[in-house]
């Protein structure tokens, strides 16, 4: 009997003791980047001579998306195509022009990226300064030889969207 | 409650093409073979039209840099899955950053892709 009384109340204590246990919960949070496709382009052909993606000239612009998960760890590095990736075979060069710029911004804070861009050849960088997503679009033309007739063919282009740790 | 629901999926397949890579700052040990230091890094493949990235290494001036990845360059890493890699390199090879680029197959004319790349730096 005092065996069995014993042996109760040491349970009932390891019971309680157990429901009184401290619960943890541990997290990590890790700087990192994400680069996301959010749009693909499309070049609309507005006259023989030209393929602009801008919307106004029947294409659509390529968007990429970034999200940060702490500020001032990475830099956006965004290039424009100066050559197709697919195309027929063309005897006369190709001009090629191009702009980045922020499309949407998570953050209101972000709203000085345009201002503080850095542009060389067809690159366009971009500290990424704050935490967040931040959609970022880009023009893309090209123009064949001197008012000539880009041959009927499919054509396309590669963007390059870079984040990298500074 | 559509609403959110189609909001939700927009999210969902938005996110279903990302790229990511880990750590952002990567610290190089010692191998098991003498002068050749090694990390290893996080793949994350959310690019459902992209299964090969490449790893690349450069210095401080982004000159190519040799790297060994053993489980082969480019890797293929199927669409959602995670993938830790080696990264093996030579001591005092001057790296300075760790990149995955994004491998694309050229199809469908008329339309630009992008290529992803995200890069490391060694500390």
């Amino acid at each position: 009997m005092i065996k069995k009384t014993l042996l109760l109340l040491a349970l009932g204590t390891f019971a309680s003791s157990a429901i009184a246990e401290d619960m943890e919960v541990v997290g990590n949070v890790q700087s990192k980047c994400v680069v996301t496709p959010d749009t693909a382009g499309v070049y609309g052909n507005p006259s023989p001579d030209k393929l602009d993606s801008d919307p106004a000239s029947g294409g659509v612009d390529p968007i990429v998306r970034y999200d940060v998960i702490q500020a001032s760890y990475y830099k956006a590095k965004i290039t424009y195509p100066n050559a197709f990736s697919e195309a027929p075979a063309l005897a006369d060069v190709v001009n090629w022009t191009g702009d980045t710029a922020t499309s949407q911004v998570s953050d209101t804070g972000m709203s000085g990226y345009d201002a503080a861009k850095i542009e060389y050849d067809n690159v366009t960088e971009f500290s990424l300064t704050v935490a967040g997503s931040t959609w970022f679009k880009t023009e893309t033309l090209a123009e064949y030889g001197y008012g000539k007739a880009f041959p009927a063919g499919v054509y396309r282009a590669v963007v390059t969207a870079e984040c990298i740790a500074i | 409650m559509h609403r959110y629901l189609i909001l939700l999926l927009i999210w969902i397949s938005g996110y279903a093409s990302a790229h990511e890579f880990t750590p952002t700052y990567p610290k190089m040990k010692q191998s098991h073979v003498e002068n050749v230091v090694t990390t290893k890094m996080k793949l994350f493949n959310l690019r459902k039209d992209v299964e090969y990235y490449e790893i690349e290494v450069f210095n401080q001036n982004w000159e190519p840099v040799a790297v060994a990845v053993p489980k082969g360059n480019p890797i293929k890493i199927s669409h959602l899955k995670t993938k830790m890699i080696d990264i093996y390199l030579k001591n005092n090879s001057g790296a300075r950053y760790i990149c995955s680029t994004s491998k694309l197959i050229l199809t469908g004319g008329g339309k630009t892709a992008v290529r992803s790349r995200i890069c490391s730096k060694i500390k």
